[in-house]
């Protein structure tokens, strides 16, 4: 096998301990992004991440002890109802002030498998959801608007 | 030669007789009887030199049954040949032999075609317990039979029922007239709450 | 980021005018997510011992963006153009009922839809043009007369 020579672009794997991403705005707090990146909207959070400058790897930035971490849980993509179980799992282990992001039409209500036999129509019918991000999928830009509108909402209710 | 004659020859002298299927669209497709399905799918792989299997999957022909199909690929120094092998079980009872012998990898698949259109695959005669793979544990019934209803399209309202001059709740006639039913519901009469 | 191009699929417009309640875009949509009521009006003859005649009017219509794929079917069906993309991003909400945009919504993105393509030069200018143009100037004959 030949080495290509292409960095290696490596996610860690998703747990409740580690989050992907860290979205610092300079406020009190700091957003810890889990990315459950289930189908093609995966792409488009991914794709934000690595374009917007307030988004940070979370393996690259250092822990704020200062400033309270807020866990965010970003579905993205379809919730088949195999996979369901698996989301529930995942809400269940973060901690009780956790928030979840449903990115794009699958995760918002099924999408276009509205009618599927084996798809969990939107992600909300597991895990309470606090931001709906429309679109199909929706464009890196929408995941940064839906992040911020997350932030403004963790920031008024903190006072 | 073309690849053509050489599928139609290999299998003429491996099971006494070829039918090369014409889908009207590639790729090639040669249909073998199903209790010489195995045998069928060797021929592919040791005389067409098809190494390379691709997909194993079924289609549900109606009152024809089910047809099997098994897509796999020959490499050639230049490009590749692709040939699917087709055979037909009959609906009432759709049992075939397990092509895992043959194609090692063919095993997930009968499993995929075993949730979603209930056919039994064997192994030297027995039935071969299939755990399912894509489907979760609770689900009941074959999804990719035609005759399976996507319960959805039935309980929830179809926005284009209506017609033009029609709000909800309050139709544009008074008379009672036959609803106009989207794609893949049935007659209420047939399928549907009681 | 750098701004979307100005043919994104963002949001659709609706251009209420041109809509005539046919439910074309409601009956072709693959996810069920336009939703359109509509009443039927007599308009009384315009001449003594005409036709009564009816007219449709559009009552409600509304895009479900979280049921939507974005798919254009709605636009390239619907035979009056009342249909457009704009470029503009439907904000994400908190409750999914506001991801249900009704006509108000609809008719607001106007503003952002670009020009449409211009024909080829060459091409046959569009009937509807020569027909304004012969009512245009029978107005203008009356007018004189």
């Amino acid at each position: 096998m030949t080495d290509l020579g292409i960095p290696p672009f490596g996610m860690p794997p998703l747990s409740a301990d580690r989050a992907h991403y860290v979205l610092d705005r300079g406020a009190g707090f700091v957003l810890s992004i889990h990315a459950f990146g289930l189908a093609c909207c995966a792409v488009e959070v991914v794709a934000a991440a690595m374009a917007d400058e307030e988004i940070t790897h979370a393996e690259e930035t250092p822990v704020d002890p200062g400033r309270p971490r807020y866990e965010v849980m970003v579905v993205s993509g379809t919730v088949t109802d195999k996979m369901a179980p698996a989301v529930l799992r995942h809400f269940q282990k973060l901690p009780a002030s956790s928030y979840v992001i449903s990115f794009g039409s699958c995760a918002n209500s099924g999408g276009p498998y509205w009618d599927s036999y084996c798809v969990t129509k939107g992600v909300d019918q597991i895990v309470p959801v606090d931001v709906y991000v429309p679109g199909c999928p929706p464009r890196p830009e929408a995941f940064v608007a839906g992040l911020r509108a997350l932030h403004r909402t963790v920031e008024a209710s903190r006072g | 030669m073309s690849w053509s004659d050489r599928v139609d020859q290999a299998y003429a002298a491996a099971l006494g007789e070829a039918s090369l299927r014409d889908e009207g669209f590639p790729p090639l497709t040669v249909e073998v009887p199903a209790d010489r399905w195995v045998e069928a799918l060797a021929v592919a792989r040791d005389v067409l030199g098809c190494t390379f299997f691709d997909w194993l999957s079924a289609v549900d022909e109606g009152e024809g049954g089910f047809a099997v199909l098994c897509h796999v690929v020959a490499r050639r120094t230049a490009g590749v040949e692709h040939l699917a092998v087709r055979c037909l079980l009959p609906r009432s009872r759709p049992v075939l032999a397990s092509a895992a012998g043959v194609f090692a990898g063919a095993r997930w698949h009968e499993r995929e075609t075993h949730e979603m259109f209930g056919v039994d695959f064997t192994d030297g005669g027995a039935l071969l317990p299939m755990v399912p793979l894509l489907l979760p544990e609770e689900f009941e019934g074959h999804p990719l039979r035609k005759d399976f209803v996507l319960a959805s399209r039935v309980a929830i309202p179809w926005p284009g029922a209506k017609e033009p001059g029609e709000s909800e709740g309050a139709p544009a006639t008074s008379r009672s007239r036959r609803k106009a039913r989207p794609a893949g519901v049935p007659d209420p009469d047939e399928w549907g709450p009681r | 980021m750098s701004p979307l191009p100005a043919r994104s699929r963002g949001v659709i417009a609706l251009i209420e005018e041109n809509c005539t309640s046919c439910m074309l875009c409601a009956r072709e949509c693959p996810s069920w997510c336009i939703h359109i009521d509509s009443h039927t009006e007599t308009v009384p003859a315009s001449t003594e011992g005409g036709r009564d005649r009816t007219r449709t009017v559009l009552d409600r219509f509304a895009i479900d963006w979280s049921l939507c794929m974005y798919c254009s079917i709605c636009i390239e069906v619907c035979p009056f153009d009342a249909l457009h993309w704009s470029p503009e991003l439907a904000a994400p909400e908190g409750d999914i009922r506001e991801l249900t945009h009704e006509r108000d919504q609809l008719e607001a993105w106007l503003a952002s839809v670009p020009e449409p393509q211009p024909l080829d030069e060459r091409a046959e200018p569009a009937k509807e043009i020569a027909a304004a143009r012969r009512a245009a100037d029978r107005a203008r004959l009356g007018r004189q007369a």
